[in-house]
Parts: structure tokens; C-alpha cells; sequence
């Protein structure tokens, strides 16, 4: 099959679900009112509440949820073949995506831009909270292990890499400086500093790490695990405006031209797929059903982005019409990341021996070589164009990755603050996160521990699909859309954590594991029923609340 | 289309991508700044007023002082700090 036919078929899901389904779901069902005030101007308060046009919401939104993600998950997938690949990334979008994205932001738009922790208190039970922000912990936990590892075996396998991500941090600081300090204009401030970073993927090339630090420490896990948790450090206890936000800033410039160009490259390439449509039931890693499904993560379905529309997007929407342009939009513009990144797969190696030789050193690689042949059809070097993807991959996980840990940070405080005043402190919260995630990276073998993620973040949208459907029931809405697509992502995932957690831990519980992987494989697989323990707790509990929710319904209403 | 819908429609669209590159690359980085600014007024505000929350910081002469100058923000201030939060809300 040729790459442009995937994104015609990409792009006529896209006319169906967003101008079909999402507008249908969105006048009929939830029926948006452009008159009905918002939380954003109902509660301006010019900081979280603050009205803001859609088109910068829709950045903000996408550049909030594209992350590693959708990019790793396709690229890991492709070894059940292409086409249940692309299958699942359609119709996940079409069916359940963007359901949940759009109606995470609608149910906290009607509740007075309520966080998912006040729904659950609120729409099911006061235990169904606390589960809920001990399950996003580990969640969490779980990012920052899968997208260290992104970092990490990209940084090892892609010796241009560190020399790009390290003039990347230069650009970004100084662009911090520059705007807060030095108070300089912002276009002169962008052009340096992107020039800056622009520059480090060239340096890569001349400069790769092997020949700087040698082969010993170039190619050291260690090194680089500690180097992508000390940039995590620095990210969560500075201030925001001097390190994590102005390197975002520049880090957005390098993935968008990257983008941009890259699609330009595939349409004037247009290379067919050379890699079997389909090639087995069951691989290496798992089943189809249902490894295959929480593998692909974010290109089809997201909990992240559930988090990101009911806490951030939620109470800046000005007007109830923007909400599907936001929500739905930008869930659609992410599955085209997903097809981009299958077309890279599944089009650049000549066998599927040759992709299994170059996935197993870690999904970065891959990418990398992708963007290399794609922005290689509009001139640039093939050595340039790999530098520039590896810098990419490393920014897409990274930028997630800094998040997560300053999030955990606030987290380690809150939930274990009372247990011993050590853990209010910023650095000890930072360090726990940090150490944590680390020893994922160093312990844990990435294809599971993508897995592991993948179940978690798909359980995560199954939970939100839950609360908003006890929200419909709640207000006598129609609710069988997201009822569901609820049951399918929350068996689902939990046979997916399940089936994982069991190999991990059959093999330490056998001996079938030593040393370091003997670890690895303990917290991974802990880790992973906790989540599905956490999960049932609070599917227990919103079948419960579903219960109740019918029975007020069955009931006559009283007069007088 | 006349030639004014068609100019408006184009600015429309410069606009629009205007817009949305600045909420990929910029709109993060200006709500951290107002958080910031704001968790600084709250504190200033908590010292001046928070006689209004139990808290006898200042005394009452120097607060009435300053009250003029904190009177708008006040409606805001009570908002924040009596809305329920919770983890989820450091992530935006």
C-alpha cells in the first residue's frame, strides 16, 4: 500500500469523525451553548481562569499531548504488521479518542472547571479520589521509566544526539535569560537561540559522543540515565521560567519544522509500505489482543490528554463551541502523528528483519533514520537529517519526562508530607521521583516497560471515560458513546497489565531472571498490579455509582 | 467574495496561525509567569488582609492603609484560595 493512501484513509476518518460524529455528539448530546458562560469567564481570575482564543488553545493542546508517544507507540506496533497498526489507530480515534479528550474538557467546563480529583469526590465517591491520585501516581512513575528509556537508548544508539540535546539546553537557558532577565525582544531571542540548537545537530555530526567521551562512557546506560534524570532535577526545583519553559520553547521550534517537513518529505517521496501488512497473533512481546492496543498509546487513545483538557484546557475555553476544535481537533491532528510515524516504520526498511534489527537497539533509532530519508527529499544531508530526528525523539520524551517528575515532586509532598516533613522538601520529593525512574530505565527491558505504560495511560482515559459517564447518567444525557468505549479500554488494559505483570513476575518467581533485570522485573510487575488493583477498586466503584445514578432515574420525580 | 472578505479572510488565517504557534511555543511559558505573579500577590495580600482569613499578620492600621490598593484583587484572591485543588492541578 502506498503512504499517501494511508493519509487519505487518515483524512477521510478524520472528515467523518470530526465534522460527522464530534458535531453530532456536540449540538445533539452535549449540546454546547455559545451562550452559556464558562468557568473561564465566569471565574477570570487572569491567571488559570482567563478566556483564550481556540487557535492558541490549539496549540497549547497539542503541543501539551504530542509527545513521545504517539511517535514510539506505532513504531513498537508495526510488529503485528501495518494494517492492524493503522486499524486500531483510526477507529481508536474515530470510536474513543476523541470522545474522551473532548468530553474530559466538557464535563469540567459544566462543573465549574472542576479537576478530575473534585469529579471522582463528587461524581462517584470520596474513596474513589484518593485510588484515583495514588493510580496517577504510578502512572506517572511509569512515564517518566518508558520515555527515560526513549532518552536513554536514543542518547546510546544515536552518537549525534548528546552533543544536539546538550546545545538544545544551552538555546533554552539562554532563551530564558534573554526573555526574563535581559528583557530582549522575543524574535531575536528565538532566532538565536534556535540558531543555537540548530547548531548542535550539526555539531553531532562532526562531533559524535563515541569521539569525545569515547566508546566506554558513550555508549554507558548509566551515563546517560543519570544525565536524563539530572536534567529532569534541574527542570522541577528551578524556577519554571529559567529552565524547563524557555527549553520547551526552543524544543517546539525544532519538533514543529521537523514535522512539517518531514510530511512534505513523505508526499513527495510517497514510498509504499515494505513491511507485512500483517505478520503474526502472537510476538515476542504479547498477543494482538491486548498488548498490541495499550502499545500504541497516545496515536489512538490517551489518558494523558484527559489530564491535560479537564486541569489546563478546561477553564481557558471561552466559549462551549471551542471545546470540539480543541479537544476533538487536536486528537485527530495526533493520530496524524501516529500514521506519520507508522509511514516511517513501515516504509523505510527493505525487511522486516532489517526493522527488527533496528528496533530492538530502541524505538529512537528508527525515528531518527526516518526523519533522515523524509527531510533528506527536500536536501538535507542524511547525517544532518539523523542528528536532527534523534534531537527530536530526545525533546518529544524529555519535555514529558521534566513534567512528570515536578508533577511527582508536588505529589511525593502531598501524599507522604504528613508521614515525615522530609518529603515536603522539594529536592528529597525530586530525588524519590528521580531515583524511582531511574531504576526503571536501568532495570527494566523498554518493550515491557512501554507496555506497562501504555496499559496505565489507557486505563487512565478508561477511568475518565468512566467519570464522564457517570456524569451523562447524572444529568439524564445519552450515554451509551462513552459507556462503551469505557468497558472495551477498561477490560482492555487491565488484561494487558495483567498478562505483563504476570510474565514479569512468573520469571522472577521461577528464577528465570538475574542481577539487574531480577529488579527490574519485580518493581515493573508491582507496579503493574497496583494499577490493576487500584483500577478494579475504582471500577468497583463506579459501578456502584452507576447503580445509584439509574435508580434516581427509574424514580417518578416528586411534586411539591 | 468581494476583495475585502477575501483580504479579511486571508489576515483570518495569518491570524489563526499566528495564534496557534504562540499557543505551541509561548502560552505555557505566559501562564507560568502570571501564576507566579499572582502567587506573589496572594502572599501580599495574605499579609495585608489576613485578618480576613483569622490570621493577624499586620496591624489593622497599616492593612486599611494598603486596603485600597488591594480591594480589586480581593474577589479574586478569596476564589483561589477557597477553591478545592488537587495534584492533578500542577500538571496545568
Amino acid at each position: 500500500m502506498n503512504s499517501v493512501l494511508v493519509l487519505i484513509l487518515a483524512a477521510i476518518v478524520f472528515f467523518i469523525g470530526y465534522r460527522f460524529y464530534a458535531k453530532t455528539i456536540d449540538t445533539k448530546v452535549i449540546k454546547a451553548d455559545p451562550k452559556r458562560a464558562t468557568p473561564a469567564t465566569m471565574y477570570m481570575d487572569g491567571v488559570e481562569f482567563m478566556p483564550t482564543s481556540k487557535n492558541i488553545l490549539f496549540g497549547y493542546q497539542f503541543k501539551s499531548i504530542a509527545g513521545a508517544a504517539p511517535i514510539i507507540g506505532p513504531i513498537i506496533a508495526i510488529q503485528w504488521g501495518w494494517l492492524p497498526a493503522m486499524i486500531w489507530i483510526l477507529l481508536g480515534t474515530l470510536f474513543i479518542g476523541w470522545v474522551q479528550d473532548y468530553t474530559s474538557a466538557m464535563i469540567s467546563v459544566r462543573n465549574e472547571g472542576t479537576s478530575f480529583g473534585g469529579l471522582s469526590y463528587r461524581l462517584i465517591s470520596p474513596r474513589a479520589r484518593i485510588i484515583l491520585l495514588s493510580f496517577i501516581y504510578f502512572y506517572l512513575l511509569l512515564i517518566a521509566g518508558a520515555f527515560g528509556n526513549v532518552v536513554v537508548s536514543t542518547a546510546v544508539n544515536l552518537k549525534s544526539a548528546p552533543m544536539a540535546w546538550l546545545f538544545l539546553t544551552i538555546g533554552g537557558v539562554l532563551a530564558g535569560q534573554m526573555i526574563y532577565r535581559w528583557k530582549k525582544d522575543i524574535i531575536l531571542t528565538t532566532v538565536v537561540t534556535v540558531l543555537i540548537a540548530m547548531l548542535g545537530i550539526y555539531l553531532g555530526t562532526v562531533g559524535p559522543s563515541d569521539k569525545i567521551l569515547g566508546e566506554t562512557l558513550a555508549n554507558s546506560r548509566v551515563l546517560w540515565t543519570i544525565a536524563a534524570f539530572v536534567f529532569c532535577y534541574f527542570a522541577a526545583v528551578l524556577p519554571i521560567w529559567r529552565f524547563a519553559l524557555p527549553i520547551n520553547y526552543v524544543a517546539s521550534y525544532i519538533v514543529f519544522f521537523g514535522l512539517f517537513f518531514g510530511v512534505i518529505g513523505i508526499l513527495v517521496l510517497h514510498p509504499d509500505f515494505t513491511l507485512p501488512a500483517y505478520t503474526d497473533f502472537t510476538i515476542k512481546i504479547g498477543p494482538i489482543w491486548p498488548i498490541m492496543f495499550v502499545t500504541i498509546a497516545c496515536g489512538a487513545i490517551s489518558g494523558w490528554h484527559s489530564l491535560v483538557s479537564s486541569s489546563g484546557t478546561a477553564r481557558q475555553l471561552e466559549n462551549e463551541m471551542d471545546a470540539r476544535p480543541v479537544g476533538a481537533g487536536v486528537m485527530f491532528l495526533e493520530m496524524f502523528l501516529a500514521i506519520f510515524a507508522l509511514i516511517i516504520a513501515g516504509t523505510l526498511y527493505a525487511s522486516a528483519a532489517d526493522y527488527g534489527a533496528a528496533v530492538v537497539k530502541g524505538p529512537g533509532g528508527v525515528f531518527a533514520a526516518g526523519v533522515a530519508k523524509f527531510l533528506g527529499a527536500i536536501g538535507l544531508p542524511e547525517a544532518m537529517g539523523r542528528s536532527y530526528g534523534s534531537v527530536m525523539m530526545i525533546v518529544l520524551a524529555i519535555t514529558i519526562m521534566q513534567l512528570v517528575i515536578r508533577f511527582m515532586r508536588v505529589a511525593t509532598s502531598e501524599l507522604l508530607g504528613d508521614v515525615s516533613p522530609l518529603f515536603k522538601n522539594p529536592h528529597i520529593g525530586t530525588f524519590v521521583a528521580s531515583a524511582l525512574g531511574a531504576v526503571l530505565v536501568l532495570t527494566g527491558w523498554w518493550q515491557y516497560l512501554w507496555v506497562l505504560f501504555g496499559g496505565a495511560n489507557q486505563l487512565m482515559a478508561s477511568l475518565a471515560l468512566m467519570l464522564v459517564t457517570a456524569w451523562l447518567m447524572s444529568e439524564g444525557k445519552s450515554f451509551a458513546w462513552t459507556f462503551y468505549p469505557m468497558i472495551f479500554m477498561f477490560v482492555t488494559t487491565v488484561a494487558a497489565l495483567l498478562y505483563t505483570s504476570y510474565s514479569l513476575l512468573s520469571k522472577v518467581l521461577t528464577g528465570a531472571v538475574q542481577g539487574e533485570a531480577l529488579i527490574g522485573n519485580t518493581l515493573m510487575g508491582l507496579v503493574g498490579f497496583f494499577l490493576v488493583i487500584a483500577a478494579l477498586l475504582l471500577g468497583f466503584e463506579g459501578f456502584k455509582a452507576f447503580g445509584r445514578y439509574r435508580t434516581l432515574r427509574a424514580q417518578p420525580a416528586s411534586v411539591g | 467574495m468581494s476583495k475585502d472578505d477575501k483580504e479579511q479572510k486571508k489576515g483570518g488565517i495569518f491570524q489563526a496561525v499566528k495564534e496557534f504557534v504562540y499557543g505551541v511555543a509561548a502560552h505555557d511559558s505566559a501562564r507560568f509567569a502570571l501564576k507566579t505573579r499572582a502567587s506573589m500577590e496572594h502572599l501580599f495580600i495574605l499579609i495585608t488582609m489576613g485578618d480576613m482569613l483569622g490570621v493577624p499578620i499586620l496591624p489593622p492600621y497599616y492593612s486599611l492603609r494598603l486596603l485600597p490598593y488591594v480591594v480589586p484583587q480581593i474577589s479574586t484572591w478569596k476564589r483561589r484560595m477557597l477553591r478545592e485543588k488537587d495534584l492533578t492541578d500542577a500538571l496545568a
